[in-house]
């Protein structure tokens, strides 16, 4: 039982830290841009398609195929914003509709160029590691660490550059920002481009887990939206802390409750924090 | 031309379209586009009207889909207690979590985020409860309605012309509550809502009960839909619930237009009648269908009946 246990609460962490690195594409994307960007899950099915046609369709070394899915979700995050979320800035519910219409055409394009049929790729990192007698693949705790990696990396960034702070400046007070010499708008499109590389990036490293379906990308952005409230909106290491909290809850929960409503407890969670702490968990930076 | 003058015109042409029009085809799109145009009038009530972005609305048809088939098999009630029980039930379970909500002083995307987590929670239940709702298979509904017709006694509804014009009656009384609602000072309410609620609650409006009540009708009247289209395609499934079919809703009353009581039925008939006209595959359609909706969004914010009517009215200026 113990093991158990242990092994879900790893399992979630893990799910989590998937959840999470869209979360933070959620919250900087909203905080920056005033939107939020459902199409960030449809970014990350196309990232972990990319990465499994370069890996195993053309034969590419995995990590090469890593970067060329960020690199194609980049510039797809770019196309977006140039030609959709340039004219939906500030326009919750324009923005909304938008992504959603976005994600109907990529998924309806995946469906077409790599049928539903699952796709899965070859091992990438083969053997597993014994932590506390538990089982746990190597290639799971390599996602992990790369997740938390750049998570964190962009924590740092947002607090320690130039760049960074001016997004904190801008999320703050637009007006003041630009009086400060912010280019707004070069500001907006580089964080949407960003999210979408994350989210890219998300996909790839999931593609070496997991079966890869079109649809996909649907469960994990409604996940990422909840991580993100959880923790408050806005919050940049809350978003991490807020998917794990979800992965866990979803991975411990389905332990001594029935699994078929795991995505329930997760919501229920949800509800419970919008209402009795409207912030967020961890809002203290807006 | 007047409101009233407009709506003898428009409810004559209906009256009179199945003289002139014998395709089932074209009757079938027309019933198929009259139930879900009574779906997106109602949400445009609680999203074009009050400004609240609910994503309940498709729990509610879907759970007044199940409730009234559960409630014949189970009590043997006719169809139309079954409706009402499930209308009553809807209305009930939308108080709640209208409730909660407004309480807690929800606005846009939160709302939006926790009314979908009410509507996947219901939506999961429906899923799950294998033995009552037999999951996600569905349920085929052998069951037809029974109607009361003047010199001819009572009859099943299960002809094609019969639902045309049970379905119009439908839209018909939808279109009426709406706009009667709106005309009223309650509609008034409702815009001072949508238009800036803090300033509405400073002066003296019951933000709370108005918004609830423009959420507890529209759901009551997304249940009878439920109801109504349920027996009419002799079928349920968990999908009734999804949130796919939510989108669907708003995407017709963003096509037809938000700012007219009406409009969400041009959107519905589009979306529902597309897909007959033009044979797509299904990867295609959904392509075709994202399309539809960011360029209406980016192209024409108003709809398809706000951009024709403010066309026609410049037109008519510039002579």
């Amino acid at each position: 039982m113990g093991q158990l246990i242990l092994g879900q609460l790893l399992n979630g962490a893990i799910v989590g830290t998937l959840y999470g690195i869209l979360a933070l594409g959620v919250t900087l994307t909203f905080g920056i841009t005033g939107i939020v960007n459902f199409a960030l899950g449809a970014f990350m099915m196309l990232g972990a398609y990319i990465a499994w046609y370069l890996a195993d369709g053309i034969g590419m070394p995995y990590v090469f195929a890593v970067l060329g899915a960020v690199l194609v979700t980049a510039i797809g995050g770019f196309i977006a914003d140039q030609a959709l979320f340039r004219f939906t800035r500030n326009n919750l519910v324009n923005g909304l509709l938008v992504s959603i219409g976005l994600i109907a055409i990529m998924e309806g394009g995946a469906l077409l160029i790599w049928t539903s049929t699952p796709k899965d790729m070859h091992y990438v990192l083969p053997g597993v590691l014994h932590i506390f007698g538990i089982v746990v693949p190597k290639m799971k705790l390599a996602v992990f660490a790369l997740l938390l990696a750049v998570i964190l990396a962009t924590y740092a960034a947002l607090t320690r550059t130039w760049i960074g702070r001016a997004a904190y400046a801008y999320a703050q007070n637009p007006e003041a920002a630009r009086l400060m010499g912010v280019n707004t708008g070069r500001l907006q499109t580089g964080v949407v481009v960003y999210s979408t590389a994350l989210a890219g990036f998300g996909g790839a490293l999931y593609a070496s887990l997991y079966s890869l379906e079109p649809t996909m990308g649907s469960l994990y952005i409604l996940k990422a939206i909840e991580a993100a409230i959880l923790a408050g909106i806005g919050s940049v290491l809350g978003s991490l802390f807020g998917g794990a909290i979800l992965g866990v809850t979803e991975g411990t929960g389905s332990i001594f409750l029935p699994s078929a409503f795991r995505d329930a407890y997760g919501l229920i969670f949800l509800v419970a924090i919008l209402l009795f702490k409207p912030a967020g968990l961890f809002a203290s930076r807006k | 031309m007047r409101p009233v003058s407009k709506a003898v015109v428009a409810s004559a042409m209906v009256i009179a379209l199945p003289l002139v029009v014998h395709s089932d085809f074209l009757l079938t799109i027309l019933i198929f586009s009259f139930l879900l145009g009574m779906l997106a009038v109602s949400f445009n009530l609680i999203f074009g009207f009050t400004g609240q972005l609910s994503m309940f609305h498709a729990a509610a048809f879907g759970i007044s889909a199940y409730a009234t088939h559960l409630s014949m098999k189970y009590w043997a009630l006719t169809f139309w207690e079954g409706m009402l029980f499930a209308a009553a039930l809807v209305t009930i379970i939308s108080v709640g979590v209208g409730a909660i909500c407004f309480r807690f002083k929800l606005k846009e995307f939160y709302f939006a985020v926790v009314t979908l987590a009410f509507s996947e929670m219901a939506r999961l239940i429906v899923l799950n409860w294998n033995d009552v709702t037999n999951g996600s298979l569905g349920i085929n509904l052998q069951d037809k309605p029974t109607l009361w017709i003047p010199f001819q006694g009572l009859i099943k509804v299960d002809d094609t012309l019969t639902w045309y014009y049970l379905s119009s009656v439908g839209l018909g009384l939808t279109i009426l509550v709406c706009w009667r609602i709106v005309h009223s000072w309650m509609g008034r309410c409702f815009a001072a809502i949508r238009l800036n609620d803090e300033l509405g609650d400073a002066l003296g409006i019951n933000v709370f009960r108005y918004k609830l009540a423009a959420f507890a009708t529209g759901n009551f009247i997304a249940a009878v839909t439920g109801s109504l289209y349920s027996f009419y395609l002799g079928f349920i499934e968990p999908g009734f619930l999804s949130i796919d079919q939510s989108l669907a809703i708003i995407a017709m009353v963003l096509l037809g237009g938000r700012s007219v009581i009406a409009a969400p039925v041009v959107g519905a008939f589009v979306l529902t009648a597309l897909p007959h006209f033009i044979h797509f595959s299904a990867e295609v359609r959904a392509i075709v269908y994202g399309s539809i909706l960011i360029l209406t969004i980016l192209l024409m914010p108003r709809g398809i009946v706000g951009t024709l009517t403010s066309r026609l009215r410049g037109a008519r200026n510039a002579a």
